[in-house]
């Protein structure tokens, strides 16, 4: 039996775009999602710009009463999940079944649920709080939701990895896969802004005032973003026996923990280091085959001096010319979706051959000398993708993506 | 799946640590009783005089750790950090605070809890509905992420191997063996520490109230009995250290006992209205995975840890499925009876309960069933209240294993 896992269908709810389409052509053209935040009021929090997903109707991806039963994260997850059981053209038969399984990733999940119970509770007590509301709670519930919409009834699981939870979750759907636990698999991410963490994240000084500038000397800080990404991914066998579309193979996926601070990331990059190192390892390549990485790149002082720091450490002389790229500086940070997200646009620079460009980037800072994609799209041989995760709790996972036929059959071994 | 399990550490409502909750379950009447006797303190007791809960009561995490780094630490991770460190001290890999077997790199953590954040998120919550975002605490916001407390774990036993937190309502702990065997597999560590924790909290308490599923006041409750009346809330967190058992051998560790299967089902209910349910199929489903996966047949089984809490629909679905899966005379208890339901931490508690049963303590309250003389292979449930179920099979360790 193939250990083999390939993306078959990709989805995407983002502040750029709604669906695979209108997501990558946004990347591609280097369009901002940035604007005033509309979902809550800002006043007092001394920062108001967001990437916020305006316009998404639920009814337009689900019925009335699914909708009625979500918060907006699961809206979005099971949003995603449709579009990219669309796109992967799978048969509803073939995704109803107990070898199905749902990994979904989140940072917060329903926070605006819980905003709205405790509201309600705080200001006019127990009685106001209603109970068809506290149903809609709970972490848990994005994968049973989307595990619902499909009719599968395998494996359901809640991946709560912070900024790092899409990588988490699609590498542990892989797993399952290889292990013969499934056969197919929806995974990704979801997250929406709410108050108290955009409020947090404001107190912590990490937010910037307009925009955010990834690797930049002059950078201020992250911009809060919000959406759900998703892929179909299957073993070889079953892709292959119902004749699917391969858009990209998953690689090997590291994981590390800093074990050195909650919110900053190791000065080092320790973990960060051992994760993309184990990446590459785990699918039977070198660092010398990376054609392009997506940047974790949040725009934070920390972060970005670390990741680069990371990137001399894991390609060498060879950090200065692998191309690099931060979609956050167009779609903020997504939180527990970034990871998702940024892994459907690597697997869409597989198909293209067009890596996003990095906005907002005017000042070079000799702490992070790398070769950033910058101004506009650049077009490459893009073989080999890492996808960088670095998150809070200092839980580092990075992804790697491949175009099919790249990777040795040792993939997925370790 | 085959997983040496090596060293436990408990924060139980009834005992702290792995010594003390073995003792206290060779009595689990003693052990009900230091559990749900006494003062509610974790809730507003003059505003709820009703509650019975199984609080960890008296609970100083300094006691444990010292009293320096833990100011802004919620209860959940002092829970969470003392169960851990006294994991890999029966375990043999730590001595006072020292490694002595692994290195940092080579040993992770998986762990699970279905709450874990709400308390933080009530509390920052209450700053900006009464007074104003802008004065919320920032080093008190990271405790409102679900994966901060087992961060901080990380942290503060300096666990470099990968750190995983897994929410998936009640069957966390136990998904976090599957994710252990997994990592394992792929050896992306040597060692894991697996379990999770949970704790009562107001907001939890209040929302589980007003949906009518606690029990409350001193009227009769039993878990799997026809009138249970509702769950009584449980806390604490519970962590057993696994390792591939040729390296558990290798370097000389004390098997506690062995985990041997993992299956999991999901059960949609019928309804379109309905997001709450309990399903039959998902526990007979996730049943019988497991002990196919354990290589096993259902005659194997000896008893069930069952995760009946006190919900009358639920409990009764569960026995079903339980019978469904397994044979009619297999004996069932439900240890919720002296712990409570802790959700996300009911696997761990489960685990903790099965080793004890396999190390001859008595299974009670039993719900029915045929007792062994001796038991040889236990299965763990866990029922989600959405029709997501798991389940583990654990095998007793040899004499040998026992006692190298």
């Amino acid at each position: 039996m193939s250990r083999r896992v390939f993306v078959t269908g990709l989805g995407a709810v983002s502040s750029i775009g709604l669906g695979r389409r209108a997501f990558w052509e946004s990347l591609a053209a280097g369009r901002s999602g940035a604007s005033p935040v509309e979902g809550f009021d800002t006043g007092t929090i001394g920062r108001s710009i967001a990437c916020e997903v305006k316009g998404f109707r639920a009814r337009d991806w689900m019925t009335a009463a699914e909708a009625r039963r979500m918060g907006r994260c699961s809206q979005f997850a099971v949003a995603a999940a449709r579009m990219a059981v669309e796109d992967a053209g799978i048969p509803a038969r073939l995704l109803a079944t107990e070898r199905t399984a749902v990994i979904i990733g989140t940072t917060m999940g329903e926070a605006d649920v819980i905003s709205e119970l405790e509201s309600a509770w705080i200001h006019r007590g127990e009685e106001a709080v209603k109970s068809r509301t506290i149903n809609r709670y709970g972490t848990t519930l994005l994968p049973i939701h989307v595990a619902r919409a499909f009719g599968a009834h395998g494996m359901t699981q809640t991946l709560p990895a912070a900024c790092a939870a899409g990588n988490y979750a699609i590498g542990f759907a892989a797993d399952q896969i290889r292990a013969g636990r499934a056969d197919v698999a929806i995974t990704g991410a979801s997250e929406i802004i709410e108050k108290l963490q955009f409020a947090g994240f404001a107190r912590l000084g990490a937010i910037a005032p307009e925009r955010c500038q990834p690797f930049d000397l002059n950078r201020k800080g992250l911009l809060v973003g919000e959406g759900a990404g998703m892929m179909v991914i299957e073993s070889e066998d079953h892709a292959r026996a119902r004749g699917a579309r391969i858009l990209a193979e998953i690689g090997g996926y590291g994981l590390a923990c800093d074990a050195h601070h909650i919110t900053r990331p190791h000065p080092e990059g320790e973990g960060s280091v051992q994760a993309m190192r184990r990446a590459i390892e785990a699918s039977g390549l070198r660092a010398e085959d990376v054609d392009f990485v997506n940047a974790h790149g949040t725009g934070t002082d920390a972060n970005d001096k670390v990741e680069a720091l990371v990137m001399h450490k894991v390609f060498g002389d060879r950090a200065r010319s692998v191309p690099i790229s931060s979609m956050k500086s167009m779609i903020g940070h997504c939180m527990g979706a970034a990871s998702a997200l940024e892994a459907v646009s690597c697997v869409e620079s597989i198909a293209t051959g067009i890596l996003p460009p990095t906005l907002g980037y005017e000042t070079p800072d000799p702490d992070c000398a790398l070769d950033l994609v910058v101004g506009a799209a650049r077009t490459a041989k893009v073989d080999v993708v890492l996808n960088n995760a670095l998150a809070f709790g200092g839980y580092d996972a990075v992804l790697l993506l491949a175009r099919e036929g790249v990777l040795p059959d040792t993939v997925g071994r370790r | 799946m085959e997983l040496a399990i090596t060293g436990l550490g408990v924060v139980a409502p009834f005992a702290v640590g792995a010594a003390a909750h073995r003792e206290a379950l060779a009595d689990p009447s003693l052990a009900a009783a230091r559990a749900f006797d006494g003062p509610v303190t974790a809730l507003p007791a003059a505003e709820l005089p009703q509650a019975r809960i199984a609080e960890v009561r008296g609970f100083d995490a300094a006691r444990y750790l010292g009293d320096k780094g833990l100011r802004n630490f919620d209860r959940l991770t002092k829970f969470l950090i003392v169960a851990a460190k006294q994991a890999l001290e029966d375990a043999g890999l730590k001595r006072d605070g020292a490694w002595i077997a692994r290195r940092p790199e080579e040993v992770g953590i998986i762990s699970a809890t279905a709450y874990g954040s709400l308390d933080a998120i009530t509390e920052l919550n209450l700053v900006a509905e009464r007074e104003d975002p802008r004065y919320i605490n920032p080093a008190r916001f990271p405790n409102t992420v679900v994966n901060a407390a087992a961060g901080y774990v990380s942290i503060w036993e300096d666990l470099r191997a990968p750190n995983v937190t897994i929410v998936d309502g009640n069957c966390g702990a136990l998904d976090a063996v599957l994710t252990a065997e997994t990592h394992l597999a792929h050896e992306r560590a040597d060692v894991f520490l697996v379990g999770g924790g949970e704790v009562v909290s107001e907001p939890l308490y209040r929302a589980l109230r007003k949906l009518e599923l606690v029990s409350e006041g001193d009227g009769p409750w039993a878990p799997g009995e026809s009138h249970g009346h509702g769950m009584r809330v449980g806390e604490g967190a519970a962590y057993v250290v696994v390792e591939r058992p040729a390296d558990a051998r290798a370097r000389g560790a004390r098997i506690r006992g062995r985990l041997l299967g993992y299956g999991t089902a999901f059960t949609a209910p019928e309804s379109e209205a309905l997001i709450v349910h309990p399903s039959v199929d998902g526990v007979a489903r996730a049943i019988r995975a497991a002990v196919r996966d354990a290589g096993l047949g259902a005659g194997d089984i000896d008893a069930v840890v069952c995760a009946a809490s006190g919900l009358e629909r639920f409990d009764a679905a569960e026995l079903v499925g339980i019978g469904r899966a397994l044979h009619p005379d297999v004996l069932c208890a439900a240890p919720k009876a002296y712990c409570g339901e802790t959700f996300g931490a009911a696997g761990a508690f489960g685990l903790a309960t099965a080793l004890a049963w396999l190390d001859g303590a008595p299974v009670e309250p039993v719900l029915c069933g045929r007792p062994r003389a001796r038991l040889e292979h236990v299965v763990v449930t866990t029922v989600g209240f959405y029709g997501n179920v798991s389940a583990v099979v654990l095998g007793r360790a040899s004499t040998a294993e026992r006692h190298p």
